[in-house]
């Protein structure tokens, strides 16, 4: 059995087991969840380790560097003169995914650990919980765009009904305005995909085929067909690949997500559950990311280069205008989502130097950040448990109540607000780093980019002043007093792994840059001999 | 890698590596033990300094005067660019991992003191890692490593400013004291990536090392050329600047000095080591370190910022009442005279005096400290709302503290730069050297050591009205409350020992068997370019006597002022006095105009981000309800209607003709009739 099939399929599996269970069962479901994650995590794990490093396994636009590869034929469809229609079940990993992947494993872990204080209606919401890891875990790893479509559609569906069933007050508005969003930014990818089967010859076979690596190869494409690099076709005066790139960009800016299309992110997050938001923040903003580097720049590398300016404009504000909206937040789970955007601005502008240590530097803090939001909204979940309130002026001089919770939110908070040391400093220094030296943008947006850690400072700073510091002084008086305990060796266990991991990625970068190096490499390799 | 001598000693690194480790290790294990420790986590962690103490000198005498090389091992590799980690010796090197690990062992034993057994675990967790921070930022030899220890330092100054973090005082100084620093540490970001990206290296000997790659880069038609790259002139500028914000913000100059003055909430023993001796000489430091890219008129720049701070603060310094407040200004001050004199190519001097000013700030700060303690001690003892570190309530205290009061002495007149003081010999340095400067140059420039000058002169008189104030005449407290009792005293072992450390090296035996002349220091020496000449010119005899006339007749005028009380100075309502008392409202303006603008402007973007981004997104809500709304009616009225038009319309036909079948016979006789007369009448007219 192919081991990325497992690691799919794993959730799958125990989700339905789940569903099978009698209700009177229910107290064993998050074990059962926490089981399935964990093999997902024993098996990330494996990949993790065995993931062979060397220019010879850079994957990217090689199909045949890519590594655990599985491909079966799945759908194959005589369509008369219009040929076979060819899907392949076609997954694999190189530098870019496997991380990605890794940290989704530990990401879902934490997740299910946050769940503990789920407490009604157990099975729909661990068995949606599980069909969300399934494909999440298919995005990352599907090399056939129909596939990917698929897994990306099927994440909408839970999370709609995760945010919008257990989700606060207006959770509702949140679940679908969150899907409305997604949903008009992946209904336009369908029909550049579609696109894209029609321009794209399997060279094998002959067939129409939606193996996204054959979509990088520009002899893939059939002569005159609409995408094909050559003809230079148009659609509605544009030119067909530019409208295929912004069209996908935009699907993928959604997830990340970018300024002005970042809306549903703070409602979504204040109205989700706490391990929703972990997913959500964790690694959902992470398939934009994803997207943007596998699709958007593995498709249309030309346009990539020539939008630079505009992708890496798009960081810069998203880097600011998140960082400046939360510092005018007094709801901390608001707060923490934009400073989401703020952090996921910094990827947008390393993708858009596309320099290696751009790149590298945004895989970086896709990884970080993954890891560092999940503690975030972890720790605005134990302390929204205990009171039932997030607002800052509502509480005074926490490390007095809670000293351990406070140390966990010192950590956070300073790792986020990138301190050397810890996995978000090398992350954002060579983000910036790889912006200044690019030669597609201007060298004035590695200067505003470092703006963003000067504010990151400020509104993580001025959380602490508020709400750690200072005498003991809470709203709900003795009554919250009483409600806010010290960390449950639950919490410590999720908290602790995350922390050490933000200072290990931190002190040994190479634990990141090791694996990918090779695929960042061959990326950019590949983005310049297609603008020649 | 580069190295000009290029055996590699295995002894001096391992003693680096541990000097550095040991309080790292230190700070760990108080970190992770439980607080219930008490004492002997402070225990272990001067345990952990003294033993960072003697491998620094054992590092210093193996390193001081043997020319420069570095040792490095690759850290990670981004693209194609490996990032080392590495170590640096040369004399800058091995004199500040001596220096910091001296002046900590003195505040580490007085802390086991000063701050209480309950507290002393999370205490000397902060200082240890700030010990690590400090001792590893001045041994790196690359940028990027420099950069972490640089923040490192700055995060455990923040830790260590809000030690005591129920008071709302210290905790909007530390979080004042991080974010001015992260304007600082951007300036710093921005300038490595500049370097980076214009040299292709991280490496300090590399870049700015004897024929280094910024020795042979130059401006040509406004660009700026190095072997392998060029950027636009405009970016060494931008360089500088990063710079000139770093260290302004860690050596707290105009305009980023405000946070040192508030830095003051944390303990004393802290203010000694970190606002007085080490983490704000880090400035001067990264200005050694980087000297080779700094062209003259940004020198020059350096040189007017740091005159124009020295003066600033020495007059803010002259009317404040908090006692801590006076020495954070005089740091400041004093911080101003290293930074102009690095402006003025006098290296060799900024960095002695950064030297012996650690040593007599260090002094004072902990004198400081002892009084205020004592204070302390009657304000719990009899419950008084007063404020322990303002020195009005002082005085007289000499009889009481007799060694405090010596050790005050000498800190002071070492300030001042009194010859037989280790701040004559440094001082005086830079003011010789700031006259001969000038010398050279446009009339104009005589404002500088003519400002400095001034600067001396208003530093006399600010040292000699806080030792009037403290140690001469009465004790006020005394005075406003009689019936206190006072048993006060120089306090334990553990204060006085250091106390009288750090005294005997802010004489002048440590640094040169000659009182009078600086150029024999050692030190000096040390940092002398080879080229360097004496000089020999009136200057070496007239500032020093200048000087000295100046400071006594000032000393003796604080003395008129303030023990004879004969009002020889401002007014208390003058505007100069308001402008000095309220810090020239420099604070006041940041606190007022740039904060509050950034908060407004941030609630303006988020009521965008509401109002209009989602105010857009609902206005399509709407507009898709609307037209979701308009085609069901059109749906319901429109489609619908027009079927059921035409059902009624066959229904209606329908009826008619069912009308005709009613089975009645005098209907279908009459129908029949009506129908053949229509026949006929048609027939008839056709």
């Amino acid at each position: 059995m192919n081991i990325l099939t497992l690691f799919i399929f794993i959730p799958a599996l125990f989700g339905f087991l789940i569903l099978a269970l009698p209700d009177g069962l229910k107290q064993t479901f998050k074990y059962i969840t926490l089981t399935a994650t964990l093999i997902q995590l024993a098996l990330g794990i494996y990949l993790y380790l065995n993931f062979k490093t060397g220019a010879e396994f850079a994957g990217i636009n090689h199909e045949q560097q890519f590594q655990f590869v599985q491909k079966l034929p799945w759908i194959s469809l005589n369509m008369g003169n219009a040929g076979r229609m060819q899907v392949d079940y076609f997954v694999g990993v190189d530098g870019i995914s496997v991380l990605m992947l890794v940290m989704t494993a530990v990401v879902m872990v934490i997740a299910v650990l946050a769940s503990w204080e789920i407490k009604q209606n157990l099975k729909g919401f661990f068995a949606l919980f599980l069909m969300l890891d399934m494909a999440v875990a298919g995005v990352f790893c599907a090399l056939d765009f129909f596939l990917f479509y698929l897994f990306y559609e099927l994440m909408l569906l839970p999370l709609y009904f995760l945010i919008g069933m257990w989700g606060g007050v207006r959770r509702e508005y949140a679940a679908i305005k969150f899907f409305l969003y997604t949903l008009f930014g992946s209904v336009f990818m369908l029909l550049i995909m579609v696109g894209l089967y029609l321009s794209v010859t399997d060279p094998g076979t002959g067939n129409h085929t939606f193996n996204l690596i054959s979509m990088m190869n520009p002899a893939n494409y059939t002569q005159g067909s609409v995408f094909s690099l050559a003809s230079h076709q148009t659609l509605f005066g544009v030119p067909a690949r530019v409208l295929g790139f912004v069209v996908i960009f935009i699907a993928f800016a959604i997830k990340v997500p970018v300024v002005p299309l970042h809306t549903w992110l703070p409602d979504a997050h204040v109205e989700a559950p706490t391990p929703v938001s972990i997913i959500l923040a964790g690694v959902l903003l992470k398939v934009g990311g994803y997207g943007i580097i596998r699709i958007c720049m593995g498709i249309f590398p030309e346009v990539a280069v020539s939008g630079a300016f505009w992708i890496g404009l798009l960081g810069v504000i998203s880097i600011i205008y998140g960082a400046l909206n939360a510092l005018a937040q007094r709801d901390l789970k608001r707060l923490i989502a934009y400073s989401s955007v703020s952090h996921m601005g910094f990827v947008l502008l390393g993708l858009a130097s596309l320099t290696a240590e751009g790149v590298s530097g945004a895989m970086m803090q896709m990884v970080s950040h993954g890891f560092l939001s999940s503690m975030l909204f972890f720790l605005v979940g134990i302390i929204y448990d205990r009171v039932h309130d997030r607002d800052i002026y509502n509480f005074r001089g926490l490390a007095t109540t809670m000293p351990q919770y406070t140390t966990f939110v010192m950590i956070a908070f300073f790792a986020s607000l990138g301190l050397p040391g810890f996995s978000a400093f090398v992350a954002e220094a060579f983000t910036l780093a790889g912006t200044f030296k690019s030669d597609l943008v201007p060298h004035w947006m590695a200067v505003c980019g470092s703006i963003g850690i000067l504010l990151s400072a400020a509104y993580f700073l001025w959380t602490l002043q508020r709400m750690f510091f200072g005498k003991e002084l809470l709203k709900g008086g003795d009554a919250w007093k009483q409600a806010l305990t010290g960390l449950k060796i639950r919490e410590k266990l999720a908290l602790f792994p995350l922390a050490v991991l933000a200072l290990a990625l931190g002190v040994m970068p190479s634990l990141v840059f090791g694996k990918i190096n090779d695929s960042v490499l061959a990326l950019i390799e590949f983005t310049k001999h297609m603008v020649r | 890698m580069t190295s000009i001598t290029p055996h590699i000693d295995s002894v001096v690194v391992t003693c680096t590596l541990l000097a550095a480790g040991l309080p790292l290790g230190a700070s760990a294990v108080n970190f992770l033990l439980p607080g219930k420790t008490g004492r002997a986590s402070g225990w272990l962690s001067v345990l952990a300094i003294l033993g960072s103490l003697i491998l620094a000198g054992i590092v210093f005498s193996k390193v001081w005067n043997a020319g420069e090389w570095s040792v490095q091992q690759a850290w990670f590799t981004i693209g194609s660019t490996t990032v080392y980690a590495g170590l640096l010796f040369n004399n800058l090197s091995a004199l500040m991992l001596l220096l910091v690990s001296a002046i900590a062992l003195p505040v580490h034993i007085y802390s086991t003191a000063y701050i209480k057994a309950a507290e002393q675990n999370r205490y000397f967790t902060y200082l240890s890692f700030f010990c690590f921070s400090m001792l590893a930022l001045v041994v790196v030899n690359n940028l990027v490593m420099l950069y972490a220890f640089w923040e490192l330092v700055g995060f455990s100054s923040y830790l260590l400013i809000g030690f005591w973090f129920t008071r709302d005082g210290a905790v909007k100084a530390n979080k004042k004291a991080f974010i001015m620093n992260r304007i600082g540490d951007i300036g710093l970001l921005s300038a490595i990536i500049i370097l980076f990206v214009q040299y292709h290296t991280f490496d300090l000997t590399l870049l700015f090392g004897q024929n280094g790659l910024v020795f042979n880069s130059f401006m040509r038609n406004g660009l700026w050329m190095a072997p392998a790259h060029q950027l636009p002139a405009v970016w060494q500028c931008i360089a500088f600047g990063g710079v000139f914000l770093a260290v302004a913000a860690k050596s707290a100059q105009f305009p980023l000095h405000t946070w040192l003055p508030d830095a003051m909430e944390g303990p004393t023993s802290v203010s000694a080591l970190i606002h007085a001796a080490t983490m704000v000489a880090a400035g001067v430091f990264l200005l050694g370190r980087v000297y080779p890219l700094f062209n003259t008129t940004e020198l020059d720049i350096l040189a007017i910022i740091g005159c124009f701070t020295a003066f600033l603060a020495a007059t803010i310094a002259l009317t404040q009442n908090d006692l801590k407040r006076i020495l954070a200004y005089s740091t400041i001050s004093q911080l101003g005279y290293m930074i102009m004199a690095m402006g003025i190519d006098a290296y060799a001097s900024s960095l002695f005096h950064l030297v012996t000013h650690a040593f007599f700030k260090c002094l004072l700060f902990l004198c400081a400290g002892v009084i205020i303690h004592e204070v302390q001690h009657i304000k719990d003892e009899h419950q008084l709302d007063i404020d322990p570190q303002n020195i009005l309530y002082m005085g007289g205290l000499r009889k009481k503290m007799p060694i405090t009061f010596m050790a005050t002495v000498v800190g002071c007149l070492a300030l001042v730069g009194i010859p037989l003081t280790s701040g004559y010999l440094s001082k005086d340095g830079i003011l010789i050297q700031a006259f001969e400067w000038a010398e050279s140059r446009a009339w104009y420039y005589e404002i500088l050591p003519v400002g400095i000058l001034l600067t001396s002169a208003l530093t006399a008189f600010y040292v000699a009205r806080l030792i009037f104030k403290v140690f001469f005449g009465e004790f006020k407290l005394k005075e406003i409350f009689p019936d206190i009792h006072l048993h006060i005293s120089d306090g334990s072992w553990a204060y006085r020992l250091p106390l009288i450390l750090l005294a005997l090296c802010s004489l002048f035996p440590l640094f040169s068997w000659n009182p009078l002349l600086y150029e024999h220091a050692w030190l000096f020496k040390g940092f002398l370019p080879v080229d360097y000449l004496v000089r020999e010119n009136v200057y070496h005899a007239i500032v020093p006597a200048l000087i000295n006339i100046i400071s006594v007749f000032v000393v003796y005028w604080a003395y008129a002022v303030y023990l004879q009380q004969r009002k020889l100075v401002f007014s208390q309502k003058s505007f100069l006095f308001k402008l000095s008392y309220h810090h020239w409202y420099i604070d006041t303006f940041y606190q007022q105009v740039v904060v509050k603008a950034v908060v407004a402007f941030s609630q303006a973007l988020f009521w965008f981000d509401r109002q209009v981004i989602d105010g857009l997104i609902h206005q399509l809500t709407r507009a898709g309800k609307l037209l979701a709304g308009m085609s069901a009616w059109a749906d319901r009225y429109i489609i619908d209607g027009f079927l059921l038009l035409i059902t009624q319309v066959v229904k209606g036909i329908g009826s008619f003709f069912r009308s005709f079948q009613g089975g009645k016979v005098q209907y279908y006789l009459y129908s029949m009739l009506i129908l053949m007369l229509t026949l006929f009448i048609i027939k008839l007219l056709v």
